[in-house]
């Protein structure tokens, strides 16, 4: 049986009428207009040099892990980009919207939002920033590092990895229609129990955020599968795990957390999904629901969510920290040990984010407790990466200079999650902005490691490197603006500012909030170098040009093959002798031994069904969220029926024979990331399908 | 251990130690009223730092304590790391051994020094919990025995977007104001009849959340009278940032005195008024009302209506839209 809802509702459209475009309001036209213009920046190139075919063949049905993490990469660059906009505006929302006094524009009666407005920015920058900018990165960067590292040549189920994207993109793209074509939650990122329940949430922006979330989430559960097989099966010969490179530990472990954690979300979504599609109680304060129940699975899943993100950070810190200090990671098994340690204990934490919602003291004692266990593990790395620099030979290349931050920012994201751990704090700051500036520190701390691995491994998979002297500014004016920011806020939180205000009654704030608006004009001011050094880099590419190993001192795998890394990654498969194996193989005057036979390889073919099932699911979620039954039944049933296909077609893949990779490997260049596909195959663009 | 040794040896270090220090140590007299400047100067907006009565006090010692106790850790960490961070580039030639990549007692430390900081601090975890205990602070223990008053007892409901405090033993109740006496215990019991809240005096009460069908409880006793602001934490849809309340604490003459003048108010408060009231709205500048002869069971029939499946539906055009 179906809810009543408020409103009309069509069978063709649902609950679609043009009154839900919102063509009056100013600040959604301007949105528009920048999204048409970006668009059309991006679409004009595309088809004056007629690149539409090649991008649709080589990279939409991409199955190369490679491709698919650059495409996750860029998705989440992109969803970065709005998220950061959000936030400027959020910020610039609460400085001129302090004090009964403040004035109002564009109808707002204090700022320039209206809650109803400003309430959808704050809830779509956190749902972007952590599931759509932050996470895809950092599956992106698994995608491509985790194979090379590991000595393989594709992940071990190479059409399900561009199914997890294409369902990522979908999810984002249902977060990008909401902002165009009615609206979106106002219950923050977590979805706040019972403001998503239909009475207090009547229209579609709940359900964007949900089936954004939930069709993302189980991308996610895909990814995570793939990644642990791959990593379990598809080791090269000699890669024990005594030689397992750090990152790809820490991307096991992430990717453990990842598939128990998200089927959690999934089930929280679904309940909360029939509370208001079919009129059920499961959260509601009435009729035997139970609220608390909601917070529990949320947390349950967002609780590891955060360690989900935070661990991969932490292997890209390790790897970057030895590379430029020449000397090999402190204290490896440590390590790896101190690294399960963090995703087994994150199991049995979640409590700490609603201490305040009553339960008894020895409950907030042992999950007090239990938190504060965590630090353990990670005080253990931070001491491990201070050992690693001490007696180096440091060289501050861009991506070092982020990871010395990261460390600094993980020391007061650390000191402020062991105060916030502590209920009798907890009690006084909770729902403050003191919590927010915690976990900025952790979230911006594993900013900054992306921002280190991009740059790290950007010459790996394009052959040139990124702009250094462009790179340093983005990097300062970044670092700046997190600073003044974040102090800003610690102090507001101590001063009993509350998160999500979007007038704030105390005008004694203000001088504070003008600081935090000074820390944005330098956000803006490095994301301008951030775009500069994209540009110079891609003009200076020709100068640029780097070897295997573009920094003349890394140690693992990956680094062993050509930059920019061929479609087949290896030549032939490496035989791994040493933990750090480019490292023993340098030192062993291996390193640029060609190898004396080649041997078929066998590669998989590209796919058109995952891009098609990625926009399916994109029909399925709008069709659901506006309830226009046809397109969402339409779109399951096909989804349904693709994979059945999909599953009876078989893929034999195709094989590079000796000659041919020898005569590719003679070339000067290796075929790259942005070649054309390898001419050998004309039949390989037959079975697209 | 090497570590220490090359510390010892370190320039750097000997700098600190010989010339720094020492000179900070001879400026301190004059720049001890810095800190203090900060504390007090910057006066009352930083509202944590000024707590006021017994368990919000307990709260700010327990963060004193628990920041101190792990600055010991991250204090020494943030030195060696910008320390190594500075010591070790390229350019300055620093002794380089790329062998240093294990060492037993320097992993047992590692390990060892964070345990025993968890063990002190969850110690403390430990005890202050039982003492701020929102729902029966151990603080407030033993009191109210022989002679004393009895603890006052006030019920708080939530409705989109106001505070109800109905005082169940006087048989009044106010809208967005809370006035209680010096010296006393005050108990309150907390619920919602719409979405989640959560209660929030900075200096005086302890934050909980204020839930549909579900009743949480908050404690506090303040010894001294003043004005404070209330307010909800805890997101609850458009009226949000306008659902504060004002607090007043006062001498028990005055307290004596305004309960008379409220038993005189024309308005009542019973569960038809109630439905009223609870209609959405947004009480923008948060303007007070008093009712007399309050329902003093007011409180459980809402919780039991809201069990019973009571919403108050926000419109479309209030809760969302652009
Ligand atoms: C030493 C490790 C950590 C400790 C002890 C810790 C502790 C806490 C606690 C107690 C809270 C709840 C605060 C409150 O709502 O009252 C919290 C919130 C949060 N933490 Fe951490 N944390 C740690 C590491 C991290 C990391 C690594 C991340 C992210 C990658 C993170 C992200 C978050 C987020 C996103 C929230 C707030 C969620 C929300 O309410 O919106 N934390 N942390
Ligand atoms: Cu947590």
């Amino acid at each position: 049986m179906l809810v009543h809802l408020q409103g009309p509702w069509s069978p063709w459209f649902g609950r679609l009428t043009l009154g839900d475009i919102p063509y009056t309001n100013p600040v959604i036209i301007f949105a528009f207009l920048f999204t048409v213009v970006a668009g059309i920046a991006l679409a004009v190139p595309v088809l004056y040099y007629r690149k539409l075919g090649y991008i649709f063949r080589e990279w939409l049905c991409s199955v190369d892990h490679k491709k698919i993490g650059v495409m996750y990469i860029i998705l989440g660059l992109v969803m970065m980009f709005r998220g950061f906009i959000d936030g400027m505006m959020i910020r610039t929302q609460q400085v001129t919207a302090d004090g009964p006094h403040s004035p109002g524009f564009l109808s707002a009666q204090h700022g320039y939002l209206p809650p109803a407005h400003f309430d959808q920015i704050y809830s779509s920058h956190g749902t972007l920033m952590i599931i759509f900018a932050v996470g895809p990165i950092l599956t992106g960067l698994g995608n491509i590092i985790v194979p090379l590292q590991i000595g393989a040549r594709d992940m071990a189920f190479p059409r399900m990895n561009a199914i997890s994207l294409w369902l990522s993109v979908s999810g984002a793209m249902l977060i990008m229609a909401s902002l165009f074509i009615g609206d979106f939650s106002t219950a923050g990122w977590v979805g706040l129990i019972p403001l998503t329940e239909l009475p207090y949430s009547p229209s579609v922006g709940v359900d964007y955020w949900m089936w954004a979330l939930q069709i993302s989430s189980i991308g996610t559960t895909l990814n995570a599968i793939n990644i642990i097989t791959t990593i379990i099966a598809m080791r090269a010969p000699g890669m024990r795990w005594d030689r397992l490179p750090i990152f790809t530990w820490t991307t096991l472990s992430t990717n453990i957390i990842g598939l128990t954690a998200f089927p959690i979300l999934g089930v929280a979504l679904a309940l909360l999904g029939a509370d208001r599609y079919l009129g059920t109680h499961f959260f509601t304060g009435g009729q035997g629901g139970n609220l608390m129940l909601y917070t529990d699975l949320f947390w349950i899943w967002g609780h590891p969510e955060v360690y989900f993100l935070v661990l991969p950070a932490f292997g890209i810190i390790s790897e970057i920290i030895p590379t430029f200090s020449e000397k090999p990671l402190f204290g490896y098994t440590t390590m790896v040990a101190a690294t399960f340690a963090i995703a087994g204990v994150a199991w049995a934490v979640w409590l700490h984010h609603f201490f305040t919602m009553g339960a008894g003291p020895w409950v907030n004692t042992f999950f007090s407790v239990a938190t504060m266990l965590v630090g353990i593990p990670t005080g253990v790395k931070v001491f491990n990466w201070i050992l690693t620099m001490y007696r180096g030979r440091i060289t501050y290349t861009t991506p070092m200079l982020w990871s010395v931050s990261a460390i600094l920012m993980l020391l007061i994201g650390g000191l402020t999650g062991i105060m916030l751990a502590n209920p009798a704090i907890n009690y006084t700051v909770h729902n403050s902005v003191f919590v927010i500036a915690h976990f900025h520190c952790m979230v911006l701390l594993i900013a900054f490691a992306i921002f280190a691995a991009i740059i790290y491994w950007f010459p790996k998979v394009f052959g040139f490197r990124l702009d250094e002297h462009s790179s340093k500014r983005f990097f300062i004016f970044f670092v700046l603006g997190t600073v003044t920011v974040f102090t800003a806020m610690f102090a507001l939180g101590f001063m009993g500012e509350t998160r999500r205000l979007d007038y704030l009654y105390d005008p004694q704030w203000l001088p504070l909030l003008i600081v935090e608006e000074i820390g944005i004009v330098f956000y803006c001011i490095s994301v301008g170098y951030f775009f500069r050094m994209l540009y110079v880099s891609i003009r200076d590419r020709g100068r640029n040009q780097c070897g295997a190993d573009p920094w003349g001192t890394a140690r693992t795998l990956e680094f062993l093959t050509h930059s920019p890394v061929p479609f087949y990654n290896f030549a032939v498969t490496p035989h791994v002798n040493a933990l750090d194996e480019l490292a023993w193989r340098r030192a062993n005057g291996h390193a640029d031994t060609p190898p004396d036979h080649y041997e078929p390889v066998h590669m998989p073919n590209s796919s058109m069904i995952p891009v098609i099932i990625g926009v399916l699911s994109f029909g399925f979620g709008f069709g659901m969220v506006w309830r226009i039954w046809w397109m969402a039944g339409f779109s399951l049933l096909a989804i349904i029926a693709l994979i059945i296909l999909g599953s009876f077609m078989p893929d034999p893949g195709y094989t590079i024979s000796p000659e041919e990779m020898r005569e590719m490997e003679a070339q000067h260049r290796a075929p790259g990331i942005m070649a054309d596909s390898h001419p050998p195959h004309p039949a390989a663009e037959e079975r697209l399908v | 251990m090497t570590v220490w040794n090359s510390l010892e040896r370190s320039k750097t270090l000997r700098l600190l130690r010989n010339k720094v220090v020492p000179a900070v140590l001879r400026k301190l007299p004059r720049a001890a009223w810095l800190p203090l400047l900060a504390l007090s100067g910057c006066g009352n907006d930083f509202r944590l730092f000024h707590p006021v009565g017994q368990v919000a006090k307990a709260e700010w010692y327990s963060t004193l304590f628990v920041t101190g106790i792990i600055l010991l850790i991250i204090i020494p960490t943030t030195v060696a790391t910008v320390l190594f961070a500075w010591r070790y580039r390229k350019s300055r030639n620093a002794s380089f051994d790329p062998t240093f990549t294990y060492s037993l007692p320097l992993e047992l430390a590692m390990w060892g020094v964070p345990l025993i900081i968890v063990v002190i601090l969850a110690i403390s975890t430990y005890s202050s919990v039982f003492a701020v205990n929102p729902s029966d602070p151990g603080l407030l223990h033993g009191h109210g025995a022989a002679g004393a008053e009895p603890a006052l007892q006030v019920d708080v409901i939530t409705t989109d977007w106001q505070w109800l405090f109905i005082y169940p033993q006087l048989k009044i109740a106010t809208i967005d104001t809370l006035v209680v006496p010096q010296g006393r215990t005050v108990r309150f019991a907390l619920t919602s009849a719409t979405v989640t809240n959560d209660f929030y005096i900075p200096q005086v009460a302890p934050m909980i959340d204020v839930m549909p069908g579900m009743r949480t409880q908050d404690a506090f006793r303040v010894n001294r009278t003043g004005d404070y602001e209330g307010f909800s934490a805890d997101f609850s849809g458009a009226g949000f940032s306008w659902m504060q309340f004002s607090t007043r604490i006062v001498s028990p003459a005055t307290f004596k005195s305004w309960v008379h003048e409220t038993q005189a108010s024309p308005q009542h408060m019973n569960y038809a008024e109630f439905l009223k009231i609870a209609q959405p709205k947004i009480n923008k500048s948060a303007t007070p009302a008093y009712f007399s002869d309050a329902d003093p069971d007011l409180f459980n029939k809402v919780i039991t209506a809201v069990e019973r499946g009571l919403v108050f539906p926000v419109a479309m055009a209030m809760g969302n839209g652009k």
